[in-house]
């Protein structure tokens, strides 16, 4: 899933600041699992914004929707019969999602309100923690499942790196060693022959410099 | 004033808010809960949105939830809120967090005791210029 934060409001403000009436777009999906983005964050935000202009003596007209989906067009379509009566679209869905929006709609003015973070996993009620870095090469079949590149502070693909101490990181206490997890694990599987394969450094070209990547297949296409 | 309020408190609630609710009319709004851990943020900053320059959220004492947990979500949900609304300038006193023994009081006395109290007087604008409010009589 992909995580996010809200923006401050006093950013989110300044964007919109020179438009009057805002329809203000949720999303149902990873941002409304992560409490950033769905159905009730856009009822805060839109009820937080209406009450400051209101005491600052603003005209406001701001409209809520949540779609199921920000990044697909089939969704973002239910926007088309009303979008054009709005100065200014606040988008509450992540990087992908507020990019989809502007693209349907080129002539739209399109704002994020959440700032997005990274892919990752509902650890408990309110913590989520991150899992992926999206490098293009997985290798989680040889790490136990466990991502070195994520997980690992230093990104060790031939760890440890000696300095975890009770099973914890040296760079931050709260962590738990990915390494310390990798052989634990292999261990209790009995494939602690993985580790006797050395990794070459990651090949990078994978993940950036080359823009945006992208995913084509033709058994998925119409 | 609105008040949002766990019914554990006072098996009769409903009774002893109606004379309340007759007297003072629009002026105060109560939400009877289940359970205090249902309320939400969006509940209170919609309840200050629709007019109400006090929202109180009542619940049981920690610890002595029917539900476990509830009274504790309620506060932090309450703190969550009154972060909310500090960001537009609004006194986080607005939101306000009351714990009541289970059985001690009714409602009707408890919202009496709260209209008493001297310092009732509206929200105070944090940084509002041109917004002066002035002291309202409930």
């Amino acid at each position: 899933m992909i995580t996010a934060e809200r923006k401050p409001l006093s950013e989110i403000k300044e964007m919109i600041a020179p438009y009057r009436k805002i329809l203000v777009v949720g999303c149902g999906t990873c941002v409304a699992e992560c409490a950033a983005g769905g159905e009730k964050e856009v009822g805060l935000l839109a009820s937080a914004l209406r009450m400051d202009a209101q005491r600052a003596g603003r005209d406001l007209d701001i409209k809520e929707v949540t779609l199921d989906r920000q990044c697909v067009y089939e969704f973002i379509d239910q926007l088309t019969e009303f979008i054009e009566q709005y100065d200014a679209v606040l988008s509450l869905g992540c990087g992908a999602g507020v990019q989809a929006v502007a693209e349907v709609f080129p002539k739209a003015i399109v704002v994020p309100a959440l700032n997005t973070t990274f892919v990752g996993e509902t650890k408990e009620a309110g913590l989520w923690v991150e899992k992926c870095r999206g490098c293009g090469d997985c290798k989680l079949g040889f790490f136990a499942a466990v991502c070195p590149i994520t997980s690992c502070a230093k990104g060790l693909f031939n760890g440890p790196c000696g300095g975890s101490q009770d099973g914890r990181c040296e760079v931050d206490s709260d962590t738990p060693c990915a390494w310390q997890l990798i052989i634990t694990r292999l261990e209790e599987s009995g494939r602690l022959d993985c580790l006797k394969k050395v990794h070459p450094a990651a090949d990078w070209s994978k993940q950036q410099g080359r823009g945006p990547r992208r995913i084509t297949r033709d058994d998925q296409r119409i | 004033m609105t008040i949002f309020f766990c019914q554990r408190i006072d098996a009769d609630q409903d009774a002893h808010r109606r004379p309340l609710e007759k007297e003072l009319g629009s002026r105060i709004r109560f939400f009877p809960l289940p359970c205090s851990g249902r309320i939400e943020p969006l509940h209170l900053l919609r309840a200050l949105e629709a007019g109400a320059d006090k929202v109180y959220v009542v619940t049981c004492l920690e610890g002595d939830c029917r539900y476990g947990e509830g009274n504790m979500r309620a506060r932090k949900r309450l703190a969550y809120a009154q972060g909310l609304i500090e960001e537009i300038g609004l006194a986080k006193d607005c939101l306000e967090l009351i714990h009541v023994p289970a059985g001690t009081t009714t409602i009707d006395k408890l919202v009496k005791e709260l209209l008493a109290r001297k310092a009732f007087a509206g929200p105070v604008p944090q940084a509002a210029p041109g917004q002066a409010r002035h002291q309202r009589q409930l």
